[in-house]
């Protein structure tokens, strides 16, 4: 009895919480904008009429967008900072941190996405070069 | 492979056209997330991104979005519902991020509102900052007002049958699919047209042979005799110059006006000359007002004159320009070359070349003669 009790305080408590939660979404205004979410979840037959659910959604996505992107630039600050190893005198070339295909393809392969890239096309005298020293 | 680094401000103006030139049907959709997933990645951290792999990001973020919804949709289905609620979407949530793992997904009989996820989500949330999409989204897909076929109520037509209802579409009307023949109401006399272009013909073929052998035999700047047989309208009076003497004696025979133009030089020397009107009446007829005026303008010597002036001309085609540049600055030796020309020349293409282009030298053998 006392099990199902604090459960079931637990579970006003949850409810509570996720219903203030979601009235409070109507303030946070989600990157991903609440027409492109709604274009994506009718093509996919999500019917609902419920704005807050529309913002859940947009914020679960952010979310997990947010935290690929994190990981990517993990990868890509690991790589610098093997980099600027060997280097010290120089000045760091690439302070800007830029999102490639290769911390991508890492990132996402935790997640169970495989994302390959071609490692180069033969259509300019450039390819096969060091990305580096290429002209961007 | 690398398309450059693209800003997330977009200042590269080809990407953005060659991006552009790519999109599916699903284009402006795309367009968006790319925008709305660079925002988030710069708000993490990044400040500039390799366009292929901003690209995979959006094709990742659009899948998620649409396997979310898939899921819920799923879900409420399978609990007899055609509209989602929170939990469907929550379920769905787990679901995807079951592979990552969340705190509670081990437990079987949990309420869904305690889940990991919700809470994960509120946390992000609470520790995000918020950023606004960049600019506003119009509704879309927009859809369009079908102009449909108006039914025979609304025509004010009877269906032609009892059997058709009239509240369907009407029939088209029968001049859509019903093709009657026009006929020609001109009568038409094939004999007397035939009659006609005949004699138009060989009056154009007489005064452009004429012309030829006048011009071949003494150049460009020649003077004839005073024909017996005349078509002079305009000019009365056409006197020869005695400087500019042809060769033969004026009042010889006449050239028969059928003359093979082939023919070479030596032959057409012997012949007599035609007057220039007569050669040039029909071409006279059809551009004396253009050359009226301009022909009267001091040039009584020839060579000095600038062919600029004369092609003020008001019918003004080209190749009357340089007929005349050619007449003019490079003298009597034209005729040789001219000959050659027109034994390459299609005959129709010389004859009406011939015509046109020297109506124009006419009028300053006018003012010589």
């Amino acid at each position: 009895m006392n099990h199902n009790q604090q459960s079931s305080d637990g579970m006003h408590e949850d409810e509570a919480a996720l219903s203030d939660f979601l009235a409070s979404l109507m303030d946070y205004t989600p990157t991903i904008p609440d027409e492109l979410v709604e274009h994506y979840l009718a093509k996919s037959g999500f019917q609902c009429p419920d704005v807050r659910l529309i913002r859940l959604v947009a914020v679960a996505t952010q979310k997990f967008v947010a935290e690929v992107a994190t990981d990517a630039l993990q990868q890509c600050k690991a790589r610098q900072a093997t980099v600027v190893k060997d280097k010290r005198d120089k000045q760091q070339k690439d302070k800007r941190l830029m999102l490639t295909m290769e911390d991508l393809s890492r990132a996402l392969h935790e997640y169970g996405v495989n994302v390959k890239h071609q490692e180069y096309f033969a259509d300019s005298p450039s390819t096969g070069m060091d990305p580096a020293s290429r002209d961007e | 492979m690398s398309h450059g680094g693209v800003n997330v401000t977009r200042g590269n103006e080809q990407e953005d056209r060659d991006a552009s030139r790519r999109l599916g049907a699903d284009g402006f959709g795309r367009a968006v997330s790319k925008v709305a997933v660079a925002q988030i990645c710069e708000s993490v951290g990044f400040q500039s991104f390799k366009d292929s792999a901003l690209e995979a990001l959006t094709d990742i973020a659009i899948r998620y979005l649409s396997d979310l919804g898939k899921t819920a949709r799923f879900y409420a289905n399978l609990a007899g519902r055609t509209e989602c609620n929170v939990f469907d979407i929550v379920r769905g949530l787990e679901e995807l991020e079951a592979s990552q793992g969340f705190p509670g997904a081990s437990e079987v009989n949990n309420c869904l509102a305690g889940s990991g996820m919700v809470r994960g989500i509120i946390e992000y949330v609470g520790s995000a900052e918020e950023i606004p999409f960049a600019q506003p989204v119009p509704q879309f897909p927009v859809i369009k007002n079908r102009k449909l076929i108006p039914s025979f109520v609304q025509m004010d037509e009877m269906p032609p049958g009892k059997h058709i209802p009239a509240w369907l579409p009407a029939l088209p009307d029968p001049h859509t699919y019903i093709h009657t023949p026009v006929w020609n109401e001109r009568a038409t006399d094939p004999r007397a047209d035939k009659m006609e272009q005949a004699r138009q013909r060989r009056k154009a073929e007489r005064s452009l042979l004429s012309l030829q052998q006048r011009l071949l035999s003494d150049g460009s700047v020649g003077t004839s005799a005073l024909a017996s047989s005349s078509d002079v309208k305009e000019l009365d009076g056409v006197d020869k110059n005695p400087f500019l003497g042809t060769p033969l004696q004026p009042g010889q025979k006449d050239v028969s006006p059928v003359v093979l133009p082939s023919k070479p030089l030596d032959e057409m020397v012997g012949r007599n000359h035609i007057s220039v009107l007569e050669a040039f009446a029909p071409a006279i007829e059809a551009v004396k007002g253009g050359f009226s005026d301009d022909g009267e303008d001091g040039k009584k010597v020839l060579p000095d004159v600038r062919p600029a002036v004369q092609l003020k001309f008001r019918t003004g085609k080209k190749f009357l320009g340089e007929s005349l540049d050619l007449s003019l600055q490079k003298g009597v030796g034209r005729a040789a070359s001219w000959v050659a020309r027109d034994d390459e020349r299609d005959d129709k293409k010389r004859r009406a070349e011939f015509i046109l282009r020297h109506t124009t030298e006419f009028p300053q053998e006018l003012s010589q003669l």
